[in-house]
């Protein structure tokens, strides 16, 4: 190996290494695709500030790991530039070896596991392959709005929700219970985007038991995104229920805790007959081949997963109670981001600018709740202090407030 | 080459086991401590020769590996991750001469053959391809349950275009694979272009997809990218994909060139939608790889090596009485007279993967990638082994 890569391994470069983990981990697209959209829209999009030179912006806005994937994982890729001309199934390791290294953790097979490019391929072939004009989509409000947007813009098709908990934001999987009856799927992102919060596991296994019984041919999707981050001990992963009944899934993927939004792979799993639908609809070839050899190193280095829900732990702990003691309550997050209540003070648009002009982007508007709530997405440590200390100055009584603020 | 063909073969027997291991090549596969964990299937064995996939094999050259090491370590400070998209439209644009709305990225080409196949065809308006082709398209098509209609090759393996004209009129996409894989052969620009023209005027709804992804190996001096003409008409889309000359399969990085128009109903479809977006190396190596070639040299020196390895690997056909098509490509479809699964065994076993089947050939044509020339001067040895023919010319 080249003397520079050794170099990079000693992490005498670290200062330069962590614009590339910045890279794999795509840190600030979300916001930059929500700008975008917005825009499209004619709607407003996010406030560009003008900083001075020199002056990096804060970005939590897009929940993205800010650390990027581990040593593990880079060396991994590096380790793949010989083979870049290979497809990969041609390649070492193969697609199929990642497949077969997640059954093994999860106690499955390879028939029990697709690839995709990130979740987002399998989130949108499960309404290819479970809805139909006559079998719609149900899912909380708010909650991720990729599957829903696939499904209602580009395929046509019904989307039925249901509001959160009104108190505690947590999926209210009772109120969806009803919307249920002759849907093609059910959404449900565990924990929820944007609201942080969990559903145990023994809501949700008892959830789809109950939607066994009063659908039995809907499908459910369980999108795990955030289950790394999850410290709650009520919080379990339902990929054994995936594994065991048929038609329910459970979506992963490697850009969250990982680190490796701009990897894009993700999985999905769940019992064989499942599985051969997915797959069906899996695109040939769909993964890149550095990505595989990542995502394989980094399945055997769980220390540096565990590590990373640590830190993020400590910076959530941080960062809510910061808020708590201006008078700004969140919700229990167990996600690598925070749902914070500022509704007394002003709307998440206001607060969303107010933190831009000072160097902070936090995260975009998530109705029906924008007027009331903003998601803070959870840097370093060291970012969240700067970024508390904005929120401090944004939030503080201010002229405009209608209500006060709560001390 | 300094290897016997005896010793050849023994290598490529004992590669295929437990040999040839990271000594050889600097890295093995990973020595996991989670030993129970490891992975299961072997790849393609060290040593094994693989011209299956129609893979570039020398790959996306130096300076895209030192850019894309540069960035890993931290030596280049990556552009912000959602500005790559729009670096290498801009990139793509330019080496067209198109507008960056003519562009559409995917993670590979394959998106866009599907995109293409889910816009364009329907219940009552059919895919139409030519059998054999490249299976994306009519593959997707029955996924998704519209009717595919096959129109014969010529007598040459090439697109027989009166007959294909007659079957494409009222269908909803024609798939245009051109060179086409397995065939290798190439239509002319000229005879392309006068195609796309007579069928746009008899059926203006019909949509033609112009796959280009061995565009870059073509030497029949009449040839030329349907681009310009896609972005001047609706109708037609061509694809194109780094997966070929500039070797980077494994990065999954394709795109088409089209009218706005029918880039905006077939983004929705791609991985650059909503808020999902294309791998970052993928998007690197591709802007990089355009650089590299932005006077053309890199992929003319690309298409200069395949020319010396395709005429020695037809030579060596031909000299034995069996008879490649007009290889227009990096890849070879060859009469070997047998059917091409006993030939792929038997070369397998002997350290080389080949040929897998294309019906309704598979009982005499054999598709042949090409490799490097010191791979193909081994490889021939072994299609000698399995073949038993003796070459006429040297007899």
């Amino acid at each position: 190996m080249s003397v520079s890569r050794r170099g990079f391994l000693r992490g005498s470069r670290s200062g330069t290494a962590s614009h590339a983990r910045e890279w794999l981990a795509a840190r600030g697209h979300e916001e930059l695709v929500a700008e975008l959209q917005q825009g499209r829209q004619g709607g407003r999009g996010m406030a560009r500030p003008q900083l001075p030179p020199g002056v990096e912006l804060i970005r939590i806005s897009s929940n993205e790991n800010p650390l990027g994937p581990g040593k593990a994982a880079i060396d991994a890729i590096l380790g793949k530039f010989p083979e870049a001309n290979r497809y990969p199934f041609n390649s070492t390791p193969l697609d199929a070896d990642l497949e077969i290294l997640i059954a093994k953790l999860n106690n499955a097979k390879r028939e029990n596991v697709v690839l995709g490019v990130g979740s987002q391929e399998l989130l949108k072939n499960t309404a290819r392959v479970f809805m139909s004009p006559t079998k719609h989509l149900v899912q909380p409000s708010p909650t991720y709005g990729d599957p829903s947007g696939f499904a209602a813009n580009t395929l046509k098709l019904t989307v039925k929700t249901a509001p959160v908990d009104p108190k505690t934001l947590r999926t209210d999987l009772s109120a969806l219970l009803p919307l249920v009856k002759g849907a093609g799927l059910v959404y449900l992102c565990n924990p929820n985007n944007p609201t942080g919060t969990i559903n145990s596991a023994q809501e949700m296994n008892d959830f789809i038991a109950e939607v066994r019984k009063t659908s039995p041919t809907t499908a459910i999707l369980i999108d795990e995104a955030y289950s790394d981050y999850a410290t709650d001990p009520a919080f379990h992963t339902v990929i054994p229920t995936a594994l065991a009944t048929p038609n329910v899934i459970v979506a992963r993927t490697f850009s969250k805790a990982y680190g490796m939004a701009g990897v894009r792979i993700g999985y999905a799993i769940g019992d064989a007959a499942t599985m051969r639908k997915m797959a069906a609809w899996r695109m040939p070839y769909n993964v890149n081949t550095f990505g595989v050899a990542a995502a394989v190193a980094s399945l055997k280095d769980p220390q540096h997963i565990k590590d990373e829900s640590a830190r993020n732990k400590a910076v959530r702990d941080f960062t809510i109670k910061a808020l708590a003691d201006m008078g700004y309550m969140s919700t229990d997050s167990q996600t690598n981001f925070i749902f914070t209540e500022i509704g007394k003070t002003m709307t998440a648009a206001q607060f969303r600018d107010a933190c831009a002009a000072k160097g902070v982007m936090v995260g975009r508007d998530f109705p029906p709740l924008e007027k009331q709530w903003a998601r803070i997405s959870l840097g370093t440590m060291e970012e969240m202090q700067k970024a508390t200390e904005v929120f401090r100055s944004v939030l503080k009584p201010a002229t405009t407030t209608t209500s006060g603020k709560g001390q | 080459m300094a290897l016997s063909r005896r010793h050849f073969v023994q290598t490529v027997g004992i590669g295929a086991g437990a040999a040839l291991t990271s000594s050889v090549w600097g890295r093995g596969r990973e020595h996991s401590v989670w030993s129970a964990l490891e992975p299961e299937l072997q790849a393609v064995e060290r040593g094994v020769i693989c011209i299956a996939s129609n893979e570039n094999p020398v790959g996306p050259g130096k300076k895209v590996l030192d850019g894309l090491r540069s960035l890993l370590e931290g030596g280049t400070k990556p552009g912000r991750y959602s500005g790559q998209m729009g670096e290498l439209s801009e990139a793509v644009a330019a080496k067209f001469k198109v507008k960056t709305e003519n562009v559409l990225l995917s993670e590979g080409s394959t998106e866009i053959l599907r995109a293409a196949t889910q816009v364009f065809t329907s219940k009552t308006k059919a895919l139409v391809g030519t059998i054999p082709t490249y299976e994306e398209c009519a593959g997707y098509a029955e996924l998704i349950g519209n009717p595919v209609r096959g129109v014969k090759l010529n007598s040459e393996f090439k697109i027989d275009l009166d007959p294909m004209l007659a079957a494409a009129k009222g269908a909803g996409l024609v798939f245009y694979c051109n060179p086409n894989n397995p065939t290798a052969t190439y239509v002319g620009a000229k005879a392309t272009r006068e195609f796309l023209t007579k069928l746009i005027a008899a059926s203006p709804e019909t949509t033609i997809l112009v796959d280009e992804a061995y565009f870059d190996y073509v030497t029949n001096p009449d040839h030329e990218t349907h681009a310009q003409f896609a972005v001047e008409h609706p109708q037609v889309i061509v694809a194109r994909t780094f997966s070929k000359a500039y070797g980077m399969a494994g990065l999954r990085q394709g795109y088409a060139i089209a009218h706005p128009d029918t880039i905006r109903k077939m983004r929705p479809f791609t991985s650059a939608s909503g808020t999902g977006s294309l791998n970052v190396f993928g998007m690197a190596a591709a802007t990089m790889a355009l650089q590299q070639d932005s006077d053309g040299a890199f992929s003319a020196n690309e298409r200069k090596r395949n020319q010396a390895v395709r005429d020695f690997s037809m030579k060596w056909f031909a000299d034995r009485g069996m008879k490649p098509t007009d290889c227009q490509a990096n890849f070879m479809f060859v009469n070997i007279g047998s059917p091409a699964k006993a030939f792929r065994e038997a070369c397998r076993a002997k350290g080389v993967m080949v040929a897998r089947d294309f019906p309704p050939f598979e009982k005499t044509m054999a598709r042949i990638s090409l490799g490097t020339m010191e791979e193909m001067q081994k490889a021939v040895n072994v299609f000698g082994e399995v073949l038993g023919k003796k070459s006429t010319a040297a007899a």
